[in-house]
């Protein structure tokens, strides 16, 4: 089963199995930005032990399976329809810790008004937005965080926002509205770094997303509607090489959708 | 397996889980990963770990271990 | 509150589900349900209702009735109220209720339609409500009251189903039995303590964890749940049939009416009875499941049903069903949000047993 069987004993775990992770392998396709948010979510849950009060609400998209992975409560939602049935459990019980991870279709097109409305109420509750600018799980059409010229199966000559208006900035959008406390932007793919050695790559986007959404967990028990945008790749859908793919995120859809802090209101990121 | 006294960290992988992606491959600072020749219950060639990389011994630094989207870099050890 | 009141049937429904130990409600507008939300956002926070701990508006009836969904899921008594457009919104949440055997309470003040329609009574959603409404293998349990009255003791009832079978339940209003005011003496309501414990999203502390779920992948494991869900419905229509049946043990001929229909048509009996007539009043409350056995019995002597209706037949084909070709089944509507009077159904009578003499 493992690669390498040594004394045990002789050994510590610096980093090991994550309590809020069941056993059982992923659907998603290989390299997928999905399976990152999964563990980063699940060490989040592991770090603030809030395991056994944490529900999880499902949406539609890749991420439809979710409720596999996470070892802890869970709620299947409608399509776009997750922050509501997550405002529905957490009016009538207060003292869990609810989340949802949406795909940019779930939860900027069919599920717009329920996004922003948790937002305008300042809805304790977090939303983990997986970004990859497509529909992926029903096969690769436009979404309303496609780019302008890229090519989709329902975009097929490219994307004309003349004809189909813009790509929408969930994280702008999301921190205009007042009652939102913790909006950030961050990227899930690793990225290609010069250095004096070379071209290598570094996962310090992976680091700071670790850290963005446990700041987005803390904000919720502070009280607060927290959304976390995270780009992704999708290279089945866009038929990119994996590698190519992650750089497709890391230098053009970084460009349309900057990556940073869009709104701190409890000032999360100074403690 | 003489080495092992002399490792000074160790990464567990589950086999069954790698889905070959070989994000660990290119991540990995001192390249000690490697997707090998077997296939995986999945149809997949899982990557292995090995102490010596082509740039330096394992410092177990968890890049693997953050960058693995299938949970399949299950653990990182340190040697006490 | 055991004193006479006076009140509309909307304000009696919001009463009865508060007696109920109603826990949450998620409200959108619609004429003619509004003030079901309204009552409950005036005795929101009150004293006498200690269990009533959330209302909320939503941003659209969607919104509302998902938030019922993860209240619902949480294990507590949630419910929301619409009308026909609204309802129709609803229809998919509705589904997923169902399929994720989830208890709730939805109110379908039925008004004239399709489309806007408009805000006056009618009975035309029946199909949508006991013949799915949304989609795949599902049944909604549904109870129409005719009076104020029912319209404050049927949420107990609908709330007991709920818990019960982990199905969601609808009220069937419409606008009159809404907006009727009438007194009453509120009944007693003895709210029931329910057991969620075995699947309710409370958090997984020291248990297995809840998944709530109406997603199987696999076509046999899907089969399996569907099948257990048919198992419930068989249940629930051998056992939760009610109705009310009067002046029909001896009757010749059978006026079938639900909701307010049914009171017009009562006056008709009691008149037509004291002119001699054999007839007799057959008035569903759960239209799903509806009586089609107590409809078949009363063919044993009944030659004749008139079913009456705010619509252009729907319940009517029911009754067709129940009767199986034993008796003769005629049909009577009002639309646009008119009531028939009695002498239009006493007409249709006259209509009726005149074609009987002359065949």
């Amino acid at each position: 089963m493992t690669t390498q069987e040594p004394a045990l004993e002789q050994y510590r775990k610096k980093l090991g199995k994550l309590e809020a992770l069941t056993d059982k392998p992923t659907h998603y396709c290989q390299g997928c930005e999905h399976g990152e948010l999964t563990r980063l979510i699940a060490n989040a849950i592991e770090n603030l032990d809030i395991r056994e009060r944490t529900v999880m609400i499902d949406s539609v998209g890749c991420s439809v399976l979710a409720f596999e992975y996470f070892n802890i409560d869970h709620i299947q939602s409608p399509h776009g329809r997750a922050p509501a049935i997550g405002t529905g459990l957490k009016r009538v019980r207060p003292d869990l810790i609810v989340y949802t991870v949406q795909g940019d279709g779930d939860a900027m097109a069919i599920g717009l008004l329920e996004v922003m409305y948790a937002a305008i109420r300042g809805q304790p509750l977090s939303v983990f937005l997986v970004n990859n600018a497509i529909y992926g799980m029903t096969g690769g059409q436009m979404a309303p965080t496609t780019i302008e010229g890229q090519v989709t199966t329902t975009t097929p000559y490219g994307r004309d926002i003349e004809f189909t208006g813009a790509p929408v900035d969930a994280s702008k959008l999301v921190s205009a509205i007042d009652g939102s406390a913790y909006v950030k932007r961050v990227s899930l793919a690793i990225s290609e770094i010069e250095t004096a050695k070379g071209k290598t790559y570094s996962i310090k986007n992976i680091l700071e997303a670790k850290q963005a959404i446990e700041n987005a967990f803390k904000v919720q028990m502070m009280g607060g509607f927290s959304f976390v945008e995270c780009l992704s790749s999708c290279w089945v859908n866009w038929k990119l090489p994996t590698m190519e793919a992650k750089r497709f995120v890391n230098e053009r859809l970084i460009k349309q959708y900057p990556l940073g802090t869009y709104k701190d209101k409890f000032g999360i990121e100074k403690k | 397996m003489a080495q092992t006294t002399q490792q000074k960290s160790l990464v567990r992988i589950v086999e069954e889980r790698c889905k070959g992606c070989e994000l660990c491959v290119v991540a990995c600072p001192q390249g000690n990963l490697v997707l090998s020749d077997k296939l995986n219950r999945m149809g997949y060639h899982p990557a292995v770990w090995r102490y010596m990389g082509t740039k330096g011994a394992c410092t177990a630094c968890g890049i693997c271990y953050w960058v693995c989207p299938d949970f399949a870099i299950h653990e990182v050890l340190v040697r006490t | 509150m055991t004193e006479r009141v006076y009140m509309k049937g909307n304000e009696a429904l919001a009463y009865g589900a508060l007696k109920a130990k109603l826990n949450a409600y998620f409200a959108y507008p619609i004429t003619p349900s509004t003030e079901i939300p309204e009552t409950l956002a005036k005795e929101f926070g009150s004293e006498e209702y200690p269990d009533f701990k959330v209302f909320l508006q939503a941003a659209s009836e969607l919104e509302a009735i998902n938030m019922v969904l993860g209240a619902a899921a949480g294990g507590v008594r949630a419910m929301t109220a619409t009308s026909s457009p609204g309802f129709s919104l609803k229809q998919e949440a509705l589904s997923y209720a169902a399929g994720m055997e989830l208890p709730l309470l939805v109110v379908n003040i039925n008004r004239g339609g399709p489309g806007l329609g408009n805000i006056a009574p009618e009975q035309s959603d029946y199909f949508q409500m006991t013949k799915g409404g949304g989609h795949g293998s599902y049944r909604l349990i549904v109870l129409a009251p005719n009076s104020v009255q029912e319209m404050a003791s049927l949420p107990k009832l609908a709330f007991d189903l709920a818990f019960k079978y982990r199905n969601p339940v609808c009220i069937a209003g419409d606008a009159f039995t809404g907006q009727l005011k009438e007194d009453l003496i509120f009944p007693r309501i003895e709210a029931a303590e329910y057991d969620v414990s075995s699947w309710a999203v409370t958090g997984a502390k020291g248990r297995e964890r809840h998944v709530i779920n109406s997603m199987n992948l696999d076509p046999e494991v899907h089969a399996k749940h569907v099948a257990h869900l048919d198992e419930k419905y068989k249940t629930i229509q051998r056992d939760e049939v009610r109705y009310e049946s009067y002046l029909a043990d001896d009757a010749e001929t059978i006026i079938a009416a639900f909701g307010i229909t049914s009171r017009i048509c009562k006056s008709v009996v009691n008149k037509l009875r004291r002119q001699g007539s054999k007839i007799g009043l057959f008035r569903p409350i759960t239209l799903w499941p509806f009586p089609h056995e107590e409809v078949r019995k009363l063919t044993e002597h009944a030659k004749r049903f008139l079913v009456v209706e705010l619509n252009t037949g729907q319940m009517v084909e029911d009754v067709r069903l129940g009767v199986e070709g034993r008796a003769r089944v005629e049909f009577y509507g009002k639309l646009g949000g008119l009531l028939p009077t009695e002498g239009e159904i006493e007409d249709k009578l006259r209509t009726i047993e005149k074609e009987e003499i002359a065949a």
